[in-house]
C-alpha cells in the first residue's frame, strides 16, 4: 500500500505541475495577443511616442514573445511574479492583499452550502418524492439557473436597502475602514484579534449576504449530489437490513449511509470549494468585494499581464490542488479504490 | 425524524438571528465625507504622472499649485501670494505655507516639481510641452532667485495669461522635494513611492489607497487655509451603478458619481438628495478616420454631420450627460460662435453622399468603450446613419482596447470624450484644432487630431497664433476665426454634445461645488445634522 501510494502520489504531483504549466502557456499567449494597451495605461493617453516607447522597453514588451515568456518563467521559478501595472506593487504583494478577502468569502460560502446542502440532500433522498424532495429539487434548480449577478442585486435590494438586515457592499462600513490592521487579512479574524467585537459584527453583517448568494449555487450542486449518492445507498442490502431491524430513518442516514457516502462527498465539496474561489468574480463585483476576482477583472481591463498571469496561476493551482487532495483522500479513505489501485 | 426537524428549525433560527443582530447604522458620521465612485481608472496618485479625472479629484486635495482656476474660470492665488508679469515671464511670490511633513514650502520645491514633471516626461507633461517647455530647457526657464520667489520665463510659444492656466493644472502640483528625494530609486524621481503616498501641502493627506478598493484621506490639521471640517474623506470603489444607488439611498455614502442614466433618474426631485450637473468644458466626439477611403472626402463627413439625430439623442440618451453642440467650444464661453446648421436632414445627407460619388452608401465600423452613455450613443448613431445609407457595425471594447485602436489610427468611426483644461476657447478647442505633422511617421499618437489623420495646416497655424496673441481683443477675434475655419473644413473630429458629469449628493452635504476641471476641493465641505 505504502509503495504504491508514493508512486501514485508522484504521478499526480507531476500531473499537477504539467497542468499548471499548460495553463500558464495558454494564459500567457492569450494575454499577449489581447488587443489591450498596458503601456498607454501607465504613461497616459496623451503621452508622446518617446515616453511611450521608453515605458514599453522598461516593461520588456518590445522583446519577442518567446523571450518575454522565458524571462517571466525564470522570474516565476524564483518566486517573482513581476510588478503589477495596475498598482506598481510586486504582484505577490497585491495577491497577498486580495486573496484573503476571497478566501474568507469562499470559505464561509462552502461552510454554509455544506451545512444546508448535505442535510437537504439526505432528507430529499430519504423522503423521495415527498414535499421535501420536491422543494429540494426546486431549490437546486433555481440555484443552478439564476445568474449570480441578478441574484446579488436582488439580495441587496431586499435585505440591505429594504429590510436593513445586512451591511452593504464592501467588507465593513466605511467609517470602520482602516481601523483594523490586517494581520491575516481575514477581516472576521483580524477584528477579533484586535479586540474589536463591534467591527467583527459589522464585518459579519457585510459578508453574510454575498456568502449566502455565493453558497447558493454550490448548495444546489451539493444537494443534488448528496441526494443521488444517498439514493444509491438506500437500495443497498445493509440499509434494508438496518431498516428491517427497526432502525429509524434519521439513525439509518446518520449512522449508516453518511459514513458510506463521505468519501464521495469530500470530492464534491472540494470541487465546490474550488468553484467558489474561482466563481467569486461576479459576486465580488456586485458587492464591491476587494478580492482576487475583482483584482483580475481590473487587471484584464488594462491588459496588466503580470497580474492576470499570477492570479490565474493561483486560482488554477488552488483548483487543481483541491482536486488533488480530494483524489488522495478518496484513495486513502475508500478501501475499494485502494484495492483497485493495488 | 423529530430530532432532525427540530435541528433544522434551530439552524434556521440561528442564521436569522445572525442576520438581524447586526443591522448597520444607516448614516455616515458627521465628520467623514464618503464618496462612492469608480476608481478603476486610477493607476497612480503621483501628480506628475496621473492625468485621469478621478485621480485629479483626489490629488487636488493632497497638493496645492502656484495658482488655481476657480469653478467660474478665473485664476486665483494658491501657493503664490502674488505674481508680476513682464515681457519675458512671470515672477511669483510664495505665501508662507508648510507641507504635511512640517517642511516649509519653498521656491526650491516649486522648481523641483516642474522639473520633475518635464523630466519624467509622461502624459502629464503634455500641456507644458505643447507650448515649448521640455526636459532640456526647464532648468533654464524655471528658477528660484530666493527662497520665496519663483521665476518662470516664457518659452516664446505661449502668453503669460495662458501659461497661468496651465500652471493651475493638477500636474503642476508642488511636491515636498525633501520627502520625495528620500524615496528616489533607480533615477525614478521618487515615482514608485509617490504613486501610493502623498507629499503635499493640501488640506488632506493620503492615509491609504488600495487600488480598486478604497482611498482614505486624513485631514491636514496644519493646513495653511485652516483645518477642514471633515476629519476623513473616504472614496470607495463601487463599480456597479445600481449598487451605488442603493448605498446612496441607504445613507452609506454621501456622494455618488458614475451613476447610469436610469439610476440617476431615480433621484430626480427625490427628497433628501440633490443632483449637480458639473460642466466639463469637454465633449462627446465622433472621430472619423480621414485615412479611410470614404471619410477622406469632406462631403462624406458633412453628410455624416447631417445624418445624426442630435435632438433625438439629447432627449432620449444624453439627458444629464450632455447637450447638443457641434463646435468644440462650450456655448457659454466668451467668443463661442453658435453651432452650424447641422441637424438630421436625410435628403440633404443623401445628396451630399451622391455628390461625393457614393449614392449607394457603404459600411463603416464604429468603435466605442462599453460604458454609459457612450454605448447608447453608438447605437443611436448606428440607427441614424442607417437612414442615409451608411451601414455601421458597432465594436465595443474596454478602455485600453479602444484607446489603443484610437492611438494606432485603427478605426473608421470612434467615440472618444474630451475635457477642457481652461475655460476659454483655446482650453477646449486646442485639442481639436492643432496637428503639426499629420504623417504616419510623426506617430504623434498623443495628438487628438493626428489620430483621425485629419490634416489641417492652416488651422494649426491659426491656433498657434491665437496662443501667442497677447492682446485679449485680438485673441478673441482669432478665436472666432478658428471656430469658423473648423466648421468650414468639415471636421473629422466632430463634437456632438457638450459633456457634463452628473453627481448626486445627500442633501446633508453642504458647500460641495463640482469643479469643471475635476479639481473639486473639499476643505470647505460640511455636513448638516440629520433632521
Amino acid at each position: 500500500m505504502k509503495e504504491l501510494s508514493t508512486s501514485e502520489l508522484g504521478r499526480r504531483v507531476l500531473q499537477l505541475i504539467v497542468s499548471l504549466f499548460i495553463l500558464l502557456c495558454v494564459t500567457f499567449v492569450i494575454g499577449r495577443v489581447m488587443p489591450a494597451d498596458p503601456v498607454g495605461a501607465v504613461v497616459g493617453e496623451l503621452a508622446d511616442p518617446a515616453a511611450y516607447a521608453a515605458m514599453r522597453a522598461r516593461l520588456g514588451l518590445d522583446l519577442p514573445l518567446y523571450q518575454q515568456f522565458f524571462i517571466y518563467l525564470t522570474g516565476l521559478l524564483q518566486g517573482d511574479f513581476g510588478t503589477a501595472i495596475l498598482t506598481g506593487n510586486p504582484v505577490s504583494k497585491d495577491l497577498a492583499q486580495a486573496f484573503p478577502a476571497t478566501f474568507e468569502l469562499a470559505t464561509l460560502a462552502v461552510i454554509i452550502s455544506t451545512f444546508i446542502g448535505v442535510p437537504l440532500g439526505l432528507a430529499a433522498a430519504l423522503f423521495r418524492d415527498s414535499w421535501i424532495d420536491k422543494t429540494a429539487r426546486v431549490v437546486a434548480l433555481v440555484g443552478h439557473s439564476i445568474p449570480v449577478f441578478w441574484f446579488g442585486i436582488v439580495g441587496l435590494v431586499i435585505f440591505y436597502a429594504g429590510l436593513n438586515w445586512v451591511g452593504g457592499p464592501g467588507r465593513v462600513d466605511v467609517y470602520y475602514e482602516g481601523i483594523v490592521t490586517p494581520r491575516t487579512g481575514l477581516m472576521l479574524l483580524d477584528s477579533l484579534l484586535e479586540g474589536e467585537p463591534e467591527i467583527f459584527w459589522n464585518a459579519l453583517s457585510h459578508i453574510i449576504l454575498p456568502a449566502i448568494i455565493l453558497a447558493y449555487a454550490a448548495m444546489a450542486y451539493i444537494t443534488r449530489m448528496t441526494r443521488s449518492f444517498t439514493l444509491e445507498q438506500l437500495n443497498q442490502d445493509y440499509v434494508i437490513a438496518a431498516r428491517a431491524k427497526g432502525v429509524g430513518p434519521a439513525n439509518t442516514v446518520i449512522g449508516h449511509v453518511l459514513p458510506n457516502i463521505a468519501v464521495q462527498l469530500i470530492t464534491v465539496l472540494a470541487i465546490s470549494y474550488g468553484n467558489l474561489l474561482e466563481g467569486a468574480v461576479v459576486t465580488e463585483i456586485v458587492f464591491s468585494w476587494p478580492g482576487i476576482g475583482q483584482y483580475m477583472t481590473n487587471a484584464l481591463m488594462i491588459g496588466d499581464m503580470n497580474a492576470i498571469l499570477a492570479a490565474t496561476i493561483i486560482v488554477g493551482f488552488i483548483f487543481m490542488f483541491l482536486n488533488f487532495v480530494a483524489d488522495i483522500a478518496y484513495a486513502l479513505l475508500d478501501p475499494r479504490t485502494r484495492e483497485a489501485t493495488q | 425524524m423529530k430530532h432532525f426537524r427540530k435541528g433544522l428549525f434551530v439552524g434556521a433560527a440561528i442564521s436569522l438571528l445572525a442576520l438581524t443582530a447586526s443591522a448597520a447604522v444607516a448614516e455616515t458620521p458627521k465628520d467623514q465625507l464618503v464618496i462612492g465612485t469608480s476608481l478603476a481608472q486610477v493607476l497612480s496618485l503621483d501628480p506628475q504622472q496621473a492625468t485621469e479625472g478621478k485621480a485629479n479629484e483626489i490629488m487636488c486635495n493632497l497638493y496645492d499649485r502656484l495658482v488655481l482656476a476657480t469653478p467660474g474660470g478665473k485664476i486665483a492665488p494658491q501657493l503664490a501670494e502674488s505674481w508680476a508679469i513682464d515681457d519675458k515671464g512671470i515672477t511669483f511670490k510664495l505665501r508662507e505655507a508648510a507641507f504635511a511633513s512640517g517642511n516649509p514650502v519653498t521656491s526650491k520645491d516649486v522648481v523641483f516639481s516642474l522639473t520633475r514633471l518635464l523630466k519624467m516626461n509622461q502624459a502629464a507633461a503634455a500641456n507644458l510641452k505643447r507650448v515649448g517647455y521640455n526636459a532640456d530647457n526647464v532648468e533654464k526657464l524655471v528658477t528660484a532667485p530666493d527662497e520665496r520667489t519663483v521665476r518662470i520665463d516664457l518659452s516664446g510659444e505661449v502668453t503669460p495669461e495662458l501659461l497661468l492656466y496651465r500652471l493651475a493644472m493638477v500636474t503642476t502640483s508642488v511636491v515636498d522635494s525633501v520627502e520625495v528625494e528620500k524615496h528616489v530609486k533607480d533615477n525614478d524621481y521618487g515615482n514608485a513611492w509617490l504613486r501610493t503616498n502623498s507629499a503635499g501641502s493640501g488640506p488632506f493627506t493620503l492615509n491609504r489607497w488600495t487600488p480598486n478598493e478604497i482611498v482614505i484621506l486624513d485631514v491636514n490639521k496644519d493646513y495653511v487655509g485652516g483645518e477642514p471640517k471633515m476629519r476623513r474623506v473616504v472614496i470607495r470603489h463601487v463599480p456597479e451603478s445600481q449598487v451605488e444607488r442603493l448605498m446612496l439611498e441607504r445613507g452609506d455614502i454621501d456622494i455618488a458619481s458614475a451613476l447610469s442614466a436610469s439610476d440617476l433618474a431615480t433621484f430626480q426631485n427625490k427628497q433628501g438628495f440633490q443632483i449637480q450637473r458639473v460642466p466639463t468644458g469637454g465633449f462627446y466626439v465622433l472621430s472619423m478616420n480621414a485615412g479611410n477611403q470614404y471619410l477622406s472626402h469632406p462631403k462624406v463627413r458633412e453628410a455624416i454631420a447631417y445624418g445624426i439625430d442630435y435632438a433625438g439623442i439629447e432627449k432620449t440618451i444624453m439627458g444629464p450627460y450632455g447637450r447638443v453642440r457641434t463646435v468644440p467650444v462650450p456655448q457659454n464661453y466668451e467668443y463661442a460662435i453658435s453651432s452650424p446648421d447641422w441637424h438630421l436632414d436625410v435628403e440633404k445627407a443623401k445628396s451630399l453622399l451622391a455628390e461625393a460619388g457614393f449614392k449607394d452608401g457603404f459600411s463603416l465600423s464604429l468603435k466605442t468603450i462599453a460604458q454609459t452613455p457612450r454605448i447608447d450613443l453608438a447605437t443611436a448613431i448606428q440607427a441614424s446613419l442607417a437612414q442615409i445609407g451608411i451601414k455601421v457595425n458597432i465594436q465595443q471594447g474596454n478602455g485600453s482596447e479602444i484607446i489603443a485602436a484610437h492611438r494606432a489610427r485603427d478605426f473608421d468611426l470612434l467615440i472618444p470624450q474630451t475635457g477642457a483644461y481652461m475655460p476659454n476657447v483655446l482650453g477646449s478647442m486646442e485639442q481639436f484644432s492643432s496637428n503639426p505633422d499629420n504623417s504616419k511617421e510623426a506617430n504623434n499618437a498623443g495628438n487628438f487630431v493626428w489620430r483621425s489623420a485629419w490634416d489641417i495646416p492652416e488651422l494649426t497655424k491659426l491656433t498657434a497664433k491665437a496662443s501667442l496673441e497677447p492682446d485679449a481683443k485680438k485673441r478673441g477675434e482669432l478665436y472666432v476665426e478658428m471656430q469658423k475655419m473648423f466648421v468650414d473644413l468639415k471636421p473629422a473630429v466632430l463634437p456632438l454634445f457638450e459633456r457634463y458629469e452628473p453627481i448626486v449628493l445627500n442633501a446633508r452635504v453642504k458647500d460641495y461645488v463640482g469643479h469643471p476641471n475635476m479639481t473639486t476641493r473639499l476643505e470647505a465641505v460640511t455636513k448638516a445634522e440629520t433632521e
